[in-house]
């Protein structure tokens, strides 16, 4: 088959991670690069020790070979996620955090937590954060109705998690309020 | 990182989000032929450039580093055009036989694409002629009868009524909800909502599906 079954209802996490890795990240590259055309856009040149911006792809690829140290973003840390977290507990609403925070912040733990200040309390902000967020997307259920839910701040691994229920709730309910058919006698 | 991004989309981008687009969307949405023809041109010539400076002996250390770079960019290109190629293909043939009787669906295909749909759609309907209709009382063989409202229809078209995830790429002009209100979606904005809510949005770029 052209589309395999499991891709063909949601796009999977994977597929996630791939379009999140595109997003620019300042690295300190310890190896020089001339500058160089890509399909997706035109990056460096590297020359250490200058910060250089490239896509988060390139700079797991040159981490992976120690080739460089990655600059964490300004959200990815202790103390910005702690005032975030603070907001989040207090508040009915999801707080601000960047769309693909998600994706991000799993690429960087995994491979680049010697990068990151205190990668395990890192780990276990972001595990609050989505017991959070979860609850709330639950509490979200319960406003569902035929014609729109509005869901400002959910990020994109969040929102692909709800979207098989959600859609096929909102489908059946909108199947309910539908004007019942006329009869044909 | 942040998502705000004022410089026009890479090529890439663009695709990327007409990927995805066409990935949630329950419709087939309107091809990008030329989009499409200027990635795989670029692809081509990556491509080549690597063939060339990877025969080539003189090549340093430092240079193999950024050939290996060029090839990832290459493989992750190769991806997001197979999966949106295939995501169109899998529309197409599930929809063959309602797109050679509609023609508003038709505007949105390429011609390769059209005649795809009409040549899959009359070899399904020569198999099932052969393999089981043909045995069947005449009344019984039609393939497109009328089916009353509390019956599937026998040719499948795309559910517009589906939910779909959307994201304002703008401040979007108020949209009409299927109750009747009005529904402002400021830049940012995401909201659950049948796809043909936001079709036109969609379709202008104002909004992405995620």
């Amino acid at each position: 088959m052209s589309l395999p079954n499991t891709l063909r209802t949601s796009i999977t996490p994977p597929e996630l991670e791939l379009i999140a890795t595109q997003q620019l990240i300042e690295i300190i590259p310890l190896v020089s690069m001339e500058r160089t055309v890509f399909i997706s856009g035109v990056y460096g040149p590297l020359r250490p020790p200058n910060k250089a911006k490239v896509p988060l792809w390139i700079a797991v690829n040159l981490k992976m070979k120690r080739k460089c140290h990655i600059i964490a973003p300004n959200w990815l840390t202790i103390e910005y996620l702690q005032n975030q977290l603070a907001l989040e507990t207090s508040n009915p609403a999801f707080s601000e955090l960047p769309f693909r925070y998600m994706e991000i912040s799993k690429v960087l733990l995994d491979v680049a937590s010697d990068d990151l200040e205190q990668p395990d309390k890192l780990r276990s902000l972001l595990k609050d954060f989505r017991e959070a967020r979860q609850a709330k997307s639950r509490e979200g259920l319960k406003q569902l109705d035929h014609s729109e839910l509005s869901l400002p701040n959910l990020s994109t691994m969040e929102i692909n998690e709800i979207r098989p229920y959600f859609v096929e709730a909102m489908s059946i309910l909108s199947r309910l309020a539908l004007p019942p058919p006329r009869s044909d006698v | 990182m942040d998502v705000d991004i004022t410089e026009p989309d890479s090529p890439l981008e663009q695709l990327t989000r007409h990927w995805i687009n066409e990935r949630h969307a329950p419709d087939i949405l309107p091809a990008q032929e030329a989009l499409l023809s200027s990635i795989l041109d670029h692809l081509r010539r990556q491509s080549d450039a690597v063939q060339l400076l990877r025969g080539d002996p003189s090549t340093s250390d430092d240079e193999h580093l950024r050939i290996t770079l060029v090839q990832l960019d290459i493989e992750r290109v190769k991806f997001i055009v197979r999966s949106y190629v295939r995501t169109r293909l899998f529309k197409i043939e599930k929809y063959a036989r309602y797109i050679t009787s509609n023609a508003d669906i038709q505007t949105r295909l390429t011609a390769a694409e059209r005649d795809h749909a009409s040549r899959h759609a009359d070899l399904t309907d020569r198999h099932f002629n052969f393999s089981v209709l043909q045995s069947l009382p005449e009344p019984q063989r039609h393939l497109d009868d009328e089916t009353p409202y509390y019956m599937p229809p026998m040719v499948s078209a795309p559910d517009v009524t589906r939910p779909v995830f959307v994201h304002a790429l703008v401040d979007c002009p108020p949209v009409v909800l299927p109750d009747g209100t009005r529904h402002e979606m400021l830049k940012g904005h995401i909201s659950l909502t049948p796809f043909s809510v936001v079709e036109h949005l969609i379709a202008r770029g104002e909004a992405e599906l995620v």
